[in-house]
């Protein structure tokens, strides 16, 4: 086996260093390193999208890269998106849309509604579909995930017009 | 109720509790929990699909720096099987072991378990198993199962039949039909013969426990995504020759269920083996290839079909045989789904002469068993494309055909020659919605002219009936089903008047929570933030006879209904006392006990009755300290939850890709508890119908008798551009034999799904006389079948 490894990243704005095997996902140190357990694990073969985080910006899925890839990476997960106690709008719409039932791809579909309204302001419902067609559910449907994010632009485009 | 705040949450689109913790990612998931000094266990599944096991060394695994323990068939001495709970008459007999017993039947049937440190070090180790299989002869075609020479799965069984189960025909009034007099009288017998397919339902997140043993106390806890506590704590005790008191079974958050989680599963005694032989926390989470391979399939039918109808469209009888592709051996609950099949046949129809053959055949394949829906959507699927085929032999429109056969409004309760008896209901209201919803009239007008340029529209009808809410105790002893058909409640008044309610119900997406607390605020009329709901701990609920399913919050509330009526009476003896008035005059309402016509003046909180309930100063004469009460309802009857939907699509017909042009539901599942809870069921329901009637599907490699579609890059689940918008309607009929009118709801929008969908395909290639019998209808399916037909 190989030596563990020392990796840094900047995770939800705060500095983090982990030791970590080589082979070591970066989905896995997420959970297991850091402690951050709304990354979820559906596939770890890059097809369901519940381990969607941002990184550097980026939609990625977690469970195709290594930890040590990650290395002097900024990364976002579900735990850093509120501010404090107010929820993120993408937040609010989905529980407020009924956008999630057992909840579990739930954080990586928020992020990935994060990623679509951040490029597109005012997203159709099909172009919606087609943005976010990386993330798998299979309770709800996807309609009312469709409707939680149309929701949620509309709030996010009037915050950041008054900002 | 008789107040004037009658249903102030029933009916209401209430926010759900269970959501705050989810949508900030701080949901506890099985995968989430990890006690102090937790080990990991990776399973070895057998890479055959029939093999003996002649030995395994598991000397280097064992010698790996980090291993704990290695577990194999060997160390299973004193340790039982799952039992099938389902034991029909004439059904051989066939448990669920923890490893292979002797001989690997599937590919995924556990042959080996390793425990270690870390999940990776645990993988590592399982690549150090050596095992000598001795590959034998598959089989994983149902046919073929059945032929003779066919290589036996079970030796015990002598051959691949496990079961031949008929239904003759007669409803429970002991009335009989006459099929074979109805074939003889009819002008036509249309004939059908349809391959429903392989599915499941892949919740997204995978399998999992964490088993902690108590060496000082002797107690194993068991944090565990089953969706039947219970019943697991039941069995698991007796597999592990363990007190049913020593063994508490946690249920963190589920990811998804969908009958899935219903059963019990080897891995569940292997975990719980290793934590007792290690003394310290063991963890085990499924992969994804895992999952796919070793969690219950559903659906795999073959039917065949024949309908005997007059030549004005009545329908005069109906026969079947039903060949249910079980796998490898009965799961827990056997046949069941395939039984249902045929007690669910005739559905919405006045079909008085019905005859089905089931037949339960042994494949090497995973275990076919509990999957939402649970064999309704298998037989509608049938139904009504047979319903289809004979409307195009007989020239009668489809919506016509139905019209004509179904049980009218006020023939319930009626008495299916199925054996059903189905409660209440409004068929045709429903099918005249649906189809005015969809502007049936002017769709099929414009179908013609569409055709002219070349776009090829088709409109599917299918009707439903989903017998639910399973059921009176004695109907499933009847049956032979070896559980109860009761869900318990208690409900606990604290000093301060706010209510605790403990149910066996496990939510695992449905929004349970969130709906008993609606159903207990409004019965006994306070504030539905002062109502706390406790789920998921075997040691302070009551025992479910059935379990959660997605059609069980209806019993469930009755449950909770019962309790708080027995409160509420006591509630009214503590305050007549106190009040100084006799009982009689005093009434519950508002969530205050007073006297009637006095209410201004002499009354009091239900926090006030509660302290004195928890002082115990002045007590009526019987009535026992605190207030609390506990009520365990068996229902008095199934509910039949019912509908209509119809599928409109368009056909490439040189691609056999399906568009979506619209998609209505006309839904009756009773009472309402909360509507927007309810809509998101039924668009569940609907992608899993929809899924497996177009995209999903777990294909075997008849040669080697490999399972194909081991990821989700070729199990395909569909995405957000494979689903349409829904439009939904609802028809209220309450049920007329359950406290509050409702019925089960939670799997119904799977049952007509693949029926409205495969008879749109087919109404929209009638030109080419293209059938879609088999399900799923995926594009390349399509495109051969049009391709044979010359399109």
């Amino acid at each position: 086996m190989a030596e563990n490894m020392s990796v840094v990243i900047n995770v939800n704005g705060a500095g983090r260093e982990v030791s970590v095997e080589p082979r070591k996902t970066l989905a896995d140190a997420i959970r297991e390193d850091l402690g951050l357990t709304g990354t979820h694990l559906g596939c770890e073969h890059g097809v369901c999208g519940a381990c969607t985080i941002l990184l550097d910006g980026e939609v990625v899925r977690s469970c195709l890269m290594l930890a040590v890839q990650a290395d002097g990476a900024e990364i976002t997960t579900i735990e850093g998106i509120a501010d404090g106690d107010a929820l993120h709008p993408m937040q609010s719409a989905f529980s407020e849309y009924h956008g999630l039932q057992c909840g579990f791809c739930t954080p990586g579909m928020i992020l990935a509604g994060i990623d679509v309204v951040s490029r597109n302001p005012d997203p159709s419902p099909q172009e919606i579909r087609e943005e976010m067609g990386g993330n798998i559910c299979r309770c709800t449907g996807y309609q009312k995930i469709v409707e939680s994010v149309q929701a949620a632009a509309a709030v996010m485009s009037a915050e950041g017009g008054s900002a | 109720m008789t107040t004037t705040q009658e249903n102030r949450w029933i009916g209401v689109s209430a926010p759900r509790r269970e959501d705050a913790p989810l949508i900030r990612g701080r949901g506890r998931y099985i995968a989430d929990i990890e006690p102090a000094g937790t080990v990991h266990m990776a399973i070895l599944r057998s890479p055959y699909a029939h093999a003996r096991i002649n030995g395994i060394d598991t000397a280097a695994a064992e010698a790996l720096d980090g291993v704990h323990c290695v577990l194999t068939a060997a160390d299973l001495e004193g340790i039982g099987d799952f039992p099938t709970i389902w034991r029909l008459p004439g059904q051989k007999e066939c448990t669920t072991p923890a490893f292979a017993p002797g001989k690997a039947r599937y590919v995924g049937e556990p042959v080996a378990a390793v425990v270690a440190d870390s999940r990776y070090l645990a993988e590592d180790a399982l690549d150090l198993l050596d095992v000598d299989y001795e590959i034998l002869d598959h089989v994983v075609d149902v046919e073929a199962a059945l032929a003779d020479g066919a290589p036996v799965i079970n030796e015990d069984m002598g051959d691949n039949t496990i079961i031949e189960y008929t239904f003759p025909g007669i409803n429970a009034l002991g009335v009989a039909g006459d099929i074979d007099g109805a074939f003889e009288e009819a002008d036509e017998i249309v004939s059908g013969r349809f391959k429903v397919g392989r599915y499941s339902g892949v919740a997204l997140e995978t399998r999992g426990h964490v088993a902690e043993w108590d060496d000082l106390r002797q107690t194993l806890t068991l944090h565990s995504g089953s969706q039947v506590a219970s019943l697991l704590r039941t069995e698991l005790a007796a597999a592990l020759g363990i007190p049913e008191t020593s063994v508490r079974i946690l249920t963190p958050n589920i990811g998804g269920a969908f009958g899935n989680q219903w059963d019990r599963y080897p891995e569940d005694i292997l975990v719980s083996l290793a934590s007792m032989k290690l003394c310290r926390p063991v963890k085990w989470i499924e992969d994804r290839r895992e999952a796919l391979q070793a969690t219950v399939h559903g659906r795999e039918q073959l039917q065949e079909w024949q309908l005997a109808a007059n030549s004005d469209g009545t329908v005069l009888g109906l026969k079947g045989r039903v060949l249910s592709d079980q796998g490898a051996h009965l799961h827990s609950v056997g046949i069941g789904p395939a039984w249902v099949t045929g007690a669910a046949a005739v559905n919405q129809y006045k079909i008085a002469n019905y005859h089905c053959d089931v037949v339960g055949v042994a494949t090497n394949k995973t275990p076919n068993s509990t999957f939402r829906g649970f064999g309704g959507p298998e037989a509608m699927f049938g139904i009504e494309r047979m319903m289809d085929k004979t409307a195009r032999r007989l020239g009668i429109d489809p919506a016509e055909l139905r019209r004509r056969n179904m049980i009218q409004a006020d023939e319930f309760p009626y008495f299916s020659p199925g054996g059903a008896v189905y409660d209440s209901g409004n068929y045709p209201a429903a099918l005249e919605k649906a189809l005015e919803a969809v502007e049936y009239d002017k769709v099929r007008e414009e179908q013609q002219s569409l055709r002219d340029q070349g776009v090829y529209r088709g409109i599917g009808i299918a009707s439903y009936i989903h017998v639910s809410g399973f059921g009176p105790s004695a109907i499933l002893g009847i049956l032979d089903y070896y559980t109860g058909g009761y869900e318990g409640s208690t409900v606990k008044i604290d000093p301060h008047g706010r209510a605790t309610l403990y149910t066996g119900m496990i939510p695992m997406g449905q929004g349970t929570e969130t709906t008993l607390a609606q159903v207990a605020a409004d019965h006994l009329e306070i504030d539905i933030a002062n109502v706390r709901v406790v789920w998921g701990d075997t040691d302070q609920t009551p025992y479910t006879g059935f379990g959660s399913a997605g059609s069980r919050s209806n019993v469930a509330a009755v449950a909770v209904i019962k309790a708080i009526e027995e409160i509420k009476a006591k509630a009214v003896r503590i305050g007549a006392g106190l009040l100084e008035a006799d009982p009689d005059d005093v009434a519950y309402a508002d969530g205050r006990i007073s006297v009637k016509g006095a209410e201004e003046m002499r009354s009091l909180s239900l926090a006030d009755v509660a302290q004195q309930a928890y002082w115990a100063h002045k007590l009526p004469e019987g009535d026992q300290p605190t207030l609390e009460a506990t009520y365990v309802y068996d229902p008095a009857n199934f509910t039949t939850a019912c509908g209509t939907h119809v599928a409109v699509v368009d056909v490439d017909i040189d691609t056999g890709k399906i568009d979506w042009v619209k998609y209505v539901v006309v839904d009756d599942a009773g009472t309402i508890i909360n509507p927007l809870l309810v809509e998101g069921q039924i668009h569940g329901a609907l992608s899993n119908g929809l899924g497996g009637a177009m995209l999903e599907e777990f294909v075997y490699d008849e040669e080697s008798g490999q399972l194909l579609s081991s990821t989700l890059m070729d199990y395909l689940v569909p995405s957000f551009t494979d689903l349409p918008d829904f439009e939904i309607h609802h028809l209220v009929t309450p049920s007329p034999h359950t406290e509050g009118g409702f019925k089960g709801m939670g799997e119904a929008g799977c049952f007509p799904a693949a029926g409205a969908l495969a008879n749109a395909v087919t109404d929209a290639l009638s030109h080419l006389g293209v059938e879609a019998d088999q399900t799923p209808v995926t594009p390349s399916r399509l495109w051969s079948l049009i391709d044979q037909a010359g399109g």
